[in-house]
């Protein structure tokens, strides 16, 4: 891994909605380097949810570029394969599909790999029992605590060991306690598999525990650096 | 978890909307296998006609709309006898008639001299006499329908007959009908002199289509029938059948692609969320087209199997009528259900593209956002 490495490259982007009325992002620019773990924050409807979708390439951008591991998302002839292999993403609201059990959810990803029935059951068992849950595999979501189903969302993004995770808001519909779980869990898969996460909160304090932090306002990146304390950042917020 | 069973699991969500959706396709498949079935019965009995007696082949007139309607002359029949390549030619008129419960009790007329080169095994009795006018000979299947047995006498047209014989030769229309003297026929059907088919035994190694090309070429007015296609030349019922039953066919496409398609566009509507979690983490269009195909096609074959099965109870059905019985046996060919699941599918692709292109369309973050 080289940490010097970008991965990311977001190049002055700009989206808009509703016939342009509604402007998302206004211009962003961000660079994010391999195996870093950056938290994007700031106020709602600044657009940093917009900007991991167009990152997730779940959307595209009306102009600007955004290159990941140097291939512009624009030039890419199958979206589908980047979005099954080269990023996981986690939803603040898990978006697991409720009739299958969680064992089932985390393979969906892989029916785009080429792996068998049997392996497709096995990693996601290895996956499950990375994330606790592992006895919790035949399980529907419906009954699974919603911390449990977020770490079941977690291993879903893992599923094609991709090299970048992007999570959005995957606290922001959780107790604290689950919450610092989950939290807890994403930085130490950052750690263990060096994989470039990417996490979008409007909680300082869950942005406190990145490596970096960026800060967006009206859909441009506005602020960033290396993290300071939490309350630190309520200061600065404080006095602004 | 297996593909497929990802598939079946998305119908068994709903499990009341899939089975009612299945059993109408399974309506639109009973009818178009229950139509085959009895279209492909009456071919076998057509073909059973042409063959009766043990014959080479038959005679009738050209250009007739209904067998019933053939006339062949005696001197049409003598010619035909007179032929290098003909052991012997038989002349039968048919006819059909109330017979007790039956109003469809086929009756053959036929010369009782000729009861020795037409094959009619006997079971029990005798053959007519050539001198009885008021003789006839049951099918198993008539006297058993009309609880007679030989010695026992029948009234037809208003004329009583004694039972002197009961014949089975194995062929449903036969064994169902009854034969009279041809003379007696002929004079109660007022035809005289007439008949509707002449039966040909050809000589053993004559060429059979030398033979009857050359009755086509020298009698313009007649037609030699062999085989089913041929039948066609002097009875149009079999391809109205056919015809009907691709019209029926292509009905049932059409109605049951629209139940289909109601059916899968609620279904695709119903998941434009799942969809779109789907495509982002990372499903090809491709297999979002095939999981819709998938239950559509999965839906349309429960129908067939369902349509298949009661297509056959429904065919079984119709036999506890006696007048069915003895002129119908169901043929389940493999054609027939192969049609009915070639029906289904075509259905399932129907019903399903417009829901499966609309799924494939829809932009990942907007089928998410979707309410």
């Amino acid at each position: 891994m080289n940490r010097n490495r970008i991965v990311i490259d977001v190049q002055d982007v700009v989206k808009t909605y509703e016939e342009r009325r509604i402007h998302a992002l206004n211009g962003a620019t961000l660079q994010i380097r391999e195996g870093e773990f950056v938290a994007i924050t700031g106020p709602s409807g600044c657009g940093k949810s917009t900007l991991l979708h167009l990152i997730a390439a779940l959307d595209r951008p009306d102009s600007g570029r955004i290159i990941v591991n140097g291939v512009d998302l624009a030039q890419m002839r199958d979206l589908s394969l980047y979005r099954s292999h080269q990023v996981g993403l986690v939803f603040q609201l898990h978006n697991l599909l409720p009739t299958l059990s969680a064992s089932a959810n985390v393979q969906l990803p892989m029916y785009e790999a080429e792996l068998s029935f049997w392996e497709r059951r096995a990693k996601a068992q290895r996956l499950l029992e990375a994330v606790g849950l592992g006895r919790r595999a035949n399980t529907p979501p419906t009954k699974l605590s919603g911390g449990e189903r977020q770490r079941v969302a977690i291993a879903r993004a893992l599923a094609n060991d991709p090299p970048i995770l992007l999570a959005d808001e995957p606290t922001g519909n959780l107790d604290s306690k689950a919450g610092q779980m989950v939290l807890d869990l994403l930085r130490s898969i950052q750690e263990e598999r060096g994989v470039t996460l990417v996490l979008v909160s409007h909680d300082l304090q869950i942005a406190a525990g990145a490596q970096r932090i960026v800060r967006m306002l009206d859909g441009q990146v506005v602020d960033e650096g290396v993290a300071p304390s939490a309350t630190a950042w309520e200061a600065v917020e404080g006095e602004r | 978890m297996p593909f497929f069973m990802l598939i079946l699991r998305n119908l068994l969500r709903q499990r009341v909307r899939t089975l009612l959706t299945a059993f109408g396709i399974s309506l639109g498949i009973t009818t178009v296998v229950a139509l085959g079935v009895v279209t492909g019965s009456f071919k076998a009995t057509a073909q059973q006609v042409l063959r009766a007696g043990g014959s080479d082949f038959a005679i009738g007139q050209a250009g007739s709309a209904d067998l019933t309607y053939s006339t062949v002359t005696e001197e049409q029949l003598q010619a035909v006898a007179d032929y290098e390549g003909v052991e012997h030619a038989t002349g039968v008129l048919m006819a059909v008639s109330r017979l007790g419960s039956n109003p469809y009790f086929i009756q053959l007329g036929i010369d009782p001299k000729d009861l020795a080169y037409f094959q009619v095994p006997l079971v029990d009795g005798r053959y007519l006499a050539p001198d009885g006018p008021n003789e006839i000979l049951l099918g198993q299947e008539a006297a058993s329908q009309l609880d007679k047995k030989v010695g026992d006498a029948v009234e037809l047209k208003g004329r009583i007959f004694q039972v002197v014989g009961i014949y089975r030769t194995g062929d449903v229309w036969e064994d169902g009908g009854g034969m009279l003297p041809l003379a007696t026929m002929q004079e109660y059907e007022r035809k005289p002199g007439l008949m509707t088919l002449i039966y040909v035994k050809a000589k053993r190694g004559a060429d059979l289509d030398a033979l009857t090309a050359q009755i086509e070429e020298d009698h313009p007015e007649l037609a030699t029938l062999r085989t089913l296609s041929d039948y066609g030349d002097v009875d149009q019922g079999l391809q109205l059948m056919d015809a009907a039953n691709l019209a029926i066919s292509f009905l049932a496409v059409f109605i049951g692609g629209i139940g289909v398609m109601n059916t899968m566009v609620m279904s695709v509507m119903e998941r434009t969320r799942e969809f779109g979690i789907l495509r982002a983490v990372g499903w090809r269009p491709r297999r979002v087209l095939q999981m819709v195909l998938g239950e559509s096609i999965l839906l349309c074959l429960i129908g067939a199997v369902i349509g298949s099965i009661l297509a056959v109870i429904f065919t079984r059905l119709i036999l506890i009528f006696p007048v069915v019985r003895s002129f119908l046996e169901p043929e389940y060919t493999p054609e027939v259900f192969i049609r009915g699941l070639v029906v289904g599918v075509a259905v399932a692709l129907l019903g399903a593209l417009y829901p499966a292109v609309r799924a494939v369309r829809l932009s990942p973050i907007q089928a998410i956002r979707y309410e």
